[in-house]
């Protein structure tokens, strides 16, 4: 396995797209498509993300393409920011390596009613009683415990059992996407290590690319459709970034376990090992995908608990309620997860499992599954930056039905490996130099820090520009953080 | 090309370990070697090990555990082996500093010395979420083997 570019065809469909054509490799059902800048592509090119685009076209049972986002980056299986949908009734395949370890993984944010000038004079006391409060970094575990048939019902019902427990709100669960809920999720399928390994970690942030963050609305761009989510400039926001914890990566172990010798009995021939699969339809692909939602739900609870947390400590710094500073659920996101929609593929309509690892729904104004509060204006994607920077708010658009499965990017995208960020930080100080910014950061370790870096993600003010540009979402507002918390 | 970072191992401590860490963009990339499969697989422990704790070396050999695993394949043996250590810290917090590696037909035997995982004194580094089979590889070299894996951070 080398880093080598990509030395394979692209062609340039538009100023934004770009496609490996299915003559790339043998084995290749469809193209693959990119939606990216030159940039951008400049930066795709320098590993193996392409690549892996042009492996996931050889899924059984893909249609339409396999795509990327521009927020690609070279991952395990498939690349970071992949989108591949697959039919059921033509063979398609479910690949846990198309949903990835950390099953919903997916970003929320919450609104307030403060202004800068509100939060900035105890904006430290408000990092150190977030840092304090929220459990994050390796083998920290958090203040809920959820066991037996507690448990089972977290996994079989999601954050609706919360709002049993007084830790959701109904309008909560309104403004999470599926609200929070998927049909199928069947939590006898989960092992017990699985269950043991998330027994103590509901409301906990984890480590990595995971993070809380207080931000400031620095610019509206779409005036209307901020109003409509309670957002306008100069407000103080909370983003938070978390997925399933240690249960939903051993959900994808032993499902990748499970899988090892499905693609001889299905007669699959893959070109690498991680983008294991089995039909759908089949005992495997049913075991995984009941999991899978399962693992899905405590996803949900989980940014649910961490947003509960976040309320008690904004409630503890500024002695007021939560409900007094009308700190509400923007909206939740998931990036890495399997649903079964409804899209249009060669002019039929038909439902697919549309994998999305690393990339985020983005429904159109009008949408079905958009809640009532949004339906005039998209579904809210939330974007997640990088901690120097930037993250945006964004809508879903007509584009994202036709172009890509009713999907956006996800994030900036990593730019550099974890060891050449590190290597980039020595002798540096990389909180006082988010200090310097106006951010104050802290961390469970200085490398979780170092790894994160801003210089470690593309500038995800242009991800975002090209997904505009494709036409699959549409800019609402630029977030800038002030307090960030990592693991 | 493929680009190993000796300058940026972090932990100044465990230059003796044979192991090395190689660029993937997402997640961490790691290379060990060892003499004998054996030994790689003790080498590969000693990554992992300092991949998840600040003081790797700190760890003291209080407790024993011994356990078994069966697969065919050498790669997927290893993966399956480095596995069961994550799947002991993360659901009984233990840490090992040495682990005896007895490889027979199609299994492998671990003698695990270890301890409680202890944040203020073993130090956190990463939250390892899996072992993933991507690029996953075990080559002979000239002396002995060579193991590639990544780890999903």
């Amino acid at each position: 396995m080398s880093k080598t570019d990509f030395q394979g065809t692209l062609e340039k469909v538009d100023p934004c797209c770009y496609k490996i054509p299915k003559s790339h490799k043998p084995g290749m059902r469809v193209d693959g498509i990119i939606f990216a800048n030159e940039t951008l592509m400049a930066q795709a090119r320098k590993d193996q993300a392409l690549e892996q685009v042009a492996n996931v076209a050889c899924l059984p049972g893909i249609v339409g393409a396999s795509l990327a986002m521009p927020d690609i980056h070279w991952g395990y299986g498939f690349c970071i920011g992949g989108v591949c949908a697959t039919d059921p009734r033509q063979g398609g395949v479910v690949s846990p390596g198309g949903v990835g370890y950390d099953i919903n993984c997916g970003v929320r944010l919450v609104r307030t009613d403060y202004r800068s000038e509100d939060v900035k004079p105890r904006l430290k006391n408000l990092v150190e009683e977030l840092f304090r409060r929220i459990p994050s970094g390796v083998g920290q575990s958090g203040k809920f415990r959820f066991q037996g048939k507690e448990m089972q019902r977290l996994l079989g019902e999601g954050p609706a059992y919360l709002q049993e427990r007084e830790l959701a709100t109904a309008a909560d669960i309104d403004h999470t996407e599926a609200n929070g809920y998927l049909g199928g999720a069947d939590p006898s399928k989960l092992s017990d290590i699985a269950l043991k390994r998330g027994q103590d970690q509901c409301g906990t942030l984890g480590s990595g690319n995971h993070f809380l963050e207080i931000q400031i609305v620095e610019r509206v761009f779409d005036a209307h459709a901020a109003k409509v989510m309670g957002l306008f400039e100069n407000q103080i926001v909370v983003m938070i970034h978390s997925g399933s914890r240690g249960l939903g990566y051993q959900v994808c172990d032993d499902a990748l376990v499970n899988l090892r010798k499905a693609p001889e009995k299905y007669g699959i021939d893959l070109p690498d090992r991680q983008l294991a699969c089995a039909p759908a339809d089949s005992p495997e692909g049913r075991s995984y995908l009941a999991a899978m939602q399962a693992a899905a739900h405590f996803a949900w609870c989980n940014r649910q608990l961490l947003m509960h947390q976040t309320r008690e400590a904004f409630a503890s710094v500024f002695a007021q309620t939560w409900q007094e500073i009308k700190m509400s659920l923007v909206y939740d996101v998931c990036h890495n997860i399997a649903k079964h929609e409804e899209h249009m593929v060669n002019g039929q309509t038909k439902k697919v499992w549309v994998h999305r690892k690393g990339a985020t729904r983005a429904f159109p104004p009008g949408h079905p599954e958009i809640p009532t509060t949004y339906k005039s204006i998209g579904q809210p994607v939330i974007i997640p930056g990088d901690m120097g920077r930037a993250s945006w708010v964004l809508v879903g658009q007509e584009g994202s039905m036709l172009r890509s499965f009713g999907t956006t990017c996800h994030g900036a995208g990593r730019l550099l490996s974890r060891t050449a960020a590190i290597a980039l930080s020595k002798g540096r100080r990389i909180d006082k130099e988010l200090l310097e910014k106006g951010v104050i950061a802290r961390a469970q370790t200085w490398k979780g820090l170092a790894e994160e870096q801003p210089e470690a993600y593309k500038d995800v003010d242009e991800v975002v520009s090209v997904v505009e540009q494709a036409g699959l979402s549409k800019r609402v507002a630029r977030l800038r953080p002030i307090g960030v918390i990592k693991g | 090309m493929e680009q190993a970072l000796p300058g940026a191992q972090p932990w100044s401590s465990c230059n003796h370990f044979m192991f090395d860490f190689f660029e993937h963009t997402a997640d961490l990339g790691i290379e060990v070697q060892g003499a004998s499969l054996e030994a790689l697989f003790e080498e590969a422990a000693n990554a992992l090990l300092g991949t998840i704790l600040q003081h790797p070396e700190k760890v003291k050999p209080t407790i024993t555990k011994s356990f078994e695993i069966h697969e065919t394949n050498t790669e997927l043996l290893l993966r399956d082996f480095l596995n069961q250590l994550l799947i002991l810290f993360e659901t009984q917090r233990l840490v090992f500093s040495a682990i005896k590696i007895t490889l027979k037909e199609n299994a492998l035997l671990a003698l695990a010395f270890g301890e409680e995982f202890e944040a203020q004194r073993h130090g956190r580094n990463h939250e390892v979420k899996a072992i993933t089979y991507h690029g996953l590889s075990i080559t002979a070299t000239g002396n002995g083997f060579k193991a590639r894996f990544i780890v999903d951070i």
